[in-house]
């Protein structure tokens, strides 16, 4: 019975199994018949006839075993799945330590993985949700040499391109502003998104209730219509079904609401409502209208069809060239003015994708370490296993049914991991959320959505595959035999040098991650430690913007200030109060203003001086603790009629009286009709970022330069919150329609700045210790194991009269060799990566020797200590113990 | 197989029946039904094998390779435990039906 558990299993088989069953018939027949009596000749033609028809019996046989066969062969599998699984389980049950370690881990490396990749599918990854958003431009004016990044449009501009541009044949004019909307309770501030009537058509948003705009009602003397923002619809408005065709008021005149728009990411800015340019009173000012340096429009644009970008961008360059040629006033050259189209998809979503980049690059490692950290553990178990693998073996079990095993029990802690990471990234994805809205309009569009899952799915199938295929490699070759041989192979040199390998790529990878971690550790720690130029403590901001229908005068505009300041001046708490036109870190775009400077030779036509303009009451720089180096701050004297001042920051007054005061000089912002003496120099403030470069400044007494819109800064002893609610009220007294809107602390304001490179920080530090901590327990292991298996030598050794220190130090020295190693590969790796983060670094180069040095020495310090314990079990070997073992 | 000379499904009870006992090769199978059944069932014997591999595939034999008195290498078929349920059932059925047929063919006139 040699061919007991044979089986046919490919078609040849079944051929000739059924041709041998059938001619043993036949042979047998023959003989019965001969013996019968009958000739050899005449018994097979006997036998044969019995028979029937060979050939079709043969065919019908055959199709019958090779149908049974296949059967047979799907249902082996089956069964013997199953039996893989329910091995895997009770293999993993029996370790329970292991299990527990690699799914936790594995769920942190795939939950983090996930997370990170939903950030990056939600907003790098997936179309704009506008109709064919990728045919969607954004242009820019950038003025670089003014630091003006967009200097944006004026409307004069806007009609040039327009009826100049084949490219772009259908541009839309967009710039947001507030209004204050009345009809619905309390007057209520509104950010107002201005707009062509074509901006929702363009952009190919459909709105979810009523109509968009329609041509022609940005014309003048259009009806005044409006359309509500999702959000503002929902939250402000309670979601009113009816709302549509209600009425508001707003800059004096009615606005019917005409639609709703859908949830969607608005660009540049969220507004609360929508209205056609006609009805903005600035937008068709005789001054806006007429004048080419009156820039407040932002320029979208869908590209024509089969037009490139680089199409569009070299004509909308000729186009400004002709421009700049045609109204050279409108573009002074010391400004350099360009322009620039990109795509709104890199709009909505540049600044989101370095950050994003950088946590995926390091979710990513850290998932690599947890892999390596489990198929070090799963070979280790492989060793202690090596017995019942060999009786398996032996008993029959091929190379490829125990490959199989071994991918069974990766497989099954893959889906374990992946599903408590799948756990992880859902329960975080609110977090997430708000983490890329920092960065990102579209962080809305973050979901696990269906390629979020095939994504995680697919890490899941790779990392089970490294568990199972990692620890096989050493003796690929000759597993079974490795095994049978009681797993002395396994236990030998192949494995030891894979164990290594794994542990020194641990450790590479783990620097890596750890100076990048302190890349932007110290990146955030130069950031916080940059003097701000102001004292954030204590000071309470706010929007104050004055309804444009009622304040028509710099008297009234004057007057309702006076009155607040009054009204609060020497209330409890009051320390200082201001009004200004901007603060620091608040937002608001550059103004700049050229100017010339009496008893210099003018400048060349278009490269005057340059300024930013700060519009600002006496008690600013107090309320703002902005110091005073020279001179005097504005006093209540410095009114509307008094002699023009200013005051200059100390980086405009070195740059134009390096050596002598700037007081009692005078500029011009009007090429000499007006001249404005200074009175004073201030401390330099990074008024537009904590990582930006102070810049001229020049202050102007509010009374003499005011504006409608503004802010109001208070300077408190008092709870901040209390004395909103009361500044907010001595408003409401002055003019029951005046709203005051985002009330903030300065505190606050620049703990936003700081937000983003914080989370950013700690997110890559906390994966960079966690990828520490996996490679400190799979070095502490290797160790461990090591030192197990040298017991003997060890008890030799000390027999021989080594002293525990000398025992001691053969093992730390053995596990610190794989240290230094992955040491050296991990610092050139991060010389070769770190380099691809440097725009997210500030004040650090990417090969920042510092970092290198300590985050190495906290590496080998972690590293030792992981060593030690196996280090310090080594040394108390009793030597006769280990050699009795033997 | 001939249809008109074996009643359906009575070629599989035999060869059930006949592998009863233990292993048979499809040989012995088919000369113990020419022998026990007097050659009154004799069929073209090659229609036994379809209907060997045919039960084989229902799980009801398994084959099983072993080498004849003589040395031949062949194919033995062995019963499974479904088989011998199926037997009993077969078994079961054809007694019925045989008593049917011969109480109306007994019966007298009415």
């Amino acid at each position: 019975m040699r061919r007991l558990f044979r089986l046919p299993g490919s078609t040849a088989d079944v051929a000739r199994d059924v041709r041998s069953e059938l001619g043993f018939h036949l042979d047998m027949r023959t003989q019965e018949l001969i013996e019968a009596g009958m000739g050899p000749q005449a018994a097979r033609q006997a036998a044969l006839q019995a028979f029937g028809d060979l050939e079709t019996i043969e065919g019908e046989c055959r199709t019958i075993a090779a149908r049974g066969a296949r059967e047979r062969a799907r249902r082996a599998i089956m069964v013997g799945l199953l039996h893989d699984l329910r091995f895997a389980l009770r293999s993993l049950r029996k370790s329970p330590g292991f299990t527990l370690v690699s799914i936790l881990t594995l769920g942190l490396g795939i939950g983090a993985n996930t997370a990170v990749f939903s950030m990056i599918r939600g907003v790098l990854l997936r179309p704009l949700p506008y109709e064919h958003g990728e045919q969607l431009v954004y242009v820019r004016q950038p003025a670089p040499l003014a630091g003006v990044a967009n200097a944006q449009f004026s409307p004069l501009e806007l009609t040039d391109y327009r009826q100049r541009s084949r490219t772009l044949p259908s541009i839309v004019e967009y710039h947001s502003m507030p209004f204050i909307l009345l009809g619905q309770g309390e007057p209520r501030r509104v950010q107002t998104g201005v707009v062509s009537a074509n901006y929702f058509d363009v952009l190919g948003v459909r709105p979810l209730m009523g109509r968009g705009f329609r041509a022609g009602e940005d014309q003048p003397g259009a009806e005044p219509v409006l359309v509500l923002s999702y959000g503002f619809w929902q939250n402000r408005l309670g979601g009113d079904p009816a709302i549509v065709g209600k009425t508001f008021e707003m800059n004096d005149r009615i606005h019917t609401v005409v639609g709703i728009l859908p949830p969607v990411p608005q660009y540049p800015a969220e507004n609360d409502v929508y209205m056609p340019v006609s009805s903005c009173p600035f937008r068709m000012s005789e001054f806006t209208i007429n004048t080419r340096t009156a820039r407040l429009i932002h320029m979208f644009g869908r590209l024509a069809p089969a037009t490139t970008l680089a199409q569009a961008q070299s004509e909308l360059q000729g186009i400004a060239i002709t421009m700049r040629a045609e109204n050279p006033a409108a573009y002074p050259s010391g400004q350099g003015f360009t322009i620039s189209v990109a795509s709104l998809h890199h709009e909505l979503t540049s600044q989101a994708k370095p950050t994003l980049l950088l946590l995926l690059g390091t979710t990513g490692f850290v998932l690599l370490i947890a892999c390596a950290n489990i198929a070090n553990l799963t070979l280790a178990r492989l060793v202690r296993r090596s017995r019942e693998m060999a009786l398996r073996a032996a008993l029959g079990a091929d190379r490829f049914r125990l490959f199989r095993q071994m991918l069974t029990e990766g497989g099954l802690l893959a889906i374990a991991g992946g599903m408590l990471g799948l756990a992880l990234a859902a329960g975080t994805m609110h977090l997430l959320t708000g983490f890329a809205a920092r960065f990102t309009p579209r962080a809305g569009e973050i979901s696990l959505d269906g390629e979020v899952l095939m994504f995680t799915l697919v890490v899941c199938v790779l990392t089970g595959l490294v568990f199972a295929v990692l620890p096989a490699l050493p003796s690929r070759a000759n597993l079974v035999s490795a095994l049978k041989e009681g797993g002395a192979a396994v236990s030998g040199g192949g494995s030891h040098r894979m164990r290594a390998a794994l542990v020194v790529a641990q450790v590479a990878v783990s620097m890596v991650l750890l100076v990048g971690a302190g890349l932007m550790l110290r990146s955030l720690l130069a950031l916080q430690a940059l003097d701000p130029g102001f004292d954030a403590q204590r000071v309470l901001t706010m929007t104050l913007d004055l309804n444009w229908s009622r304040y028509t005068s710099n008297d009234l505009i004057l007057g309702f200030h006076d009155r607040l300041h009054a009204r609060l001046a020497g209330q409890p708490g009051v320390i200082a109060t201001a009004s200004s036109l901007t603060f620091p870190l608040d937002g608001h775009r550059r103004i700049n203003v050229p100017f010339v400077i009496e008893g210099q030779p003018p400048a060349e036509a278009g490269a005057e001086p340059l300024g930013d303009l700060r519009s600002a009451t006496p008690q600013y720089f107090q309320a703002l603790g902005i110091p005073l180096v020279t001179g005097r701050f504005f006093t209540p004297s410095d009114g509307p009629n008094a002699p023009n001042v200013a005051i200059v920051n100390q980086t405009l007054a070195r740059r134009y009286w390096a050596r002598e005061s700037a007081l009692g000089h005078r500029i011009s912002a009007d090429t000499g009709k007006t001249w404005i003496t200074i009175v004073g120099v201030v401390g330099d403030v990074r008024h537009y970022g904590l990582d930006s470069e102070p810049s001229d400044e020049v202050y102007i007494p509010f009374a003499q330069l005011p504006f409608r819109e503004g802010t109001f800064l208070v300077r408190t002893s008092a709870d901040p919150a209390v004395m909103a609610k009361r500044i907010s009220e001595e408003v409401l007294s002055i003019d029951p329609g005046q709203p005051v809107a985002n009330v903030q602390t300065l505190e606050e304001v620049r703990g936003e700045a700081l937000a983003s490179p914080r989370l950013t920080t700690s997110l890559v530090l906390m994966f960079a210790l966690l990828a520490l901590c996996i490679t400190a327990a799979g070095l502490g292991g290797v160790v461990a194991f090591s030192v197990s298996e040298r017991t003997q030598e060890i008890g030799v050794r000390m027999a021989l009269g080594a002293g525990r220190g000398e025992v001691l130090g053969m093992v730390l020295r053995q596990g610190l060799r794989l240290v230094v190693f992955g040491l050296v590969l991990g610092v050139a790796a991060a010389v070769l990566l770190t380099r691809l983060m440097s725009g997210l670094l500030f004040r650090v180069e990417a090969t920042d020797p510092l970092t290198f040095t300590a985050m190495a020495g906290v590496l080998v310090l972690i590293a030792s200590a992981a060593c030690l314990a196996p280090a310090r079990r080594a040394s108390t070997v009793d030597p006769m113990v280990a050699l009795r073992a033997s | 197989m001939a249809g008109s000379d074996l009643y359906i499904g009575t070629l599989d009870v035999l060869i059930l029946k006949a592998v009863s006992w233990g292993p048979m090769h499809g040989y012995g199978i088919g000369r113990w039904i020419r022998q026990t059944t007097d050659q009154v069932l004799t069929v073209q014997e090659g229609a036994l094998y379809p209907a060997l591999h045919r039960l084989q595939r229902r799980g009801w034999l398994e084959e099983e390779w072993g080498v004849t008195e003589t040395g031949r290498e062949a194919k033995y078929y062995r019963m499974t435990p479904a088989g011998r349920r199926q037997l009993r059932t077969e078994v079961e059925r054809w007694r019925a039906y045989a008593r049917a047929v011969t109480a109306a063919l007994d019966a007298a006139p009415a």
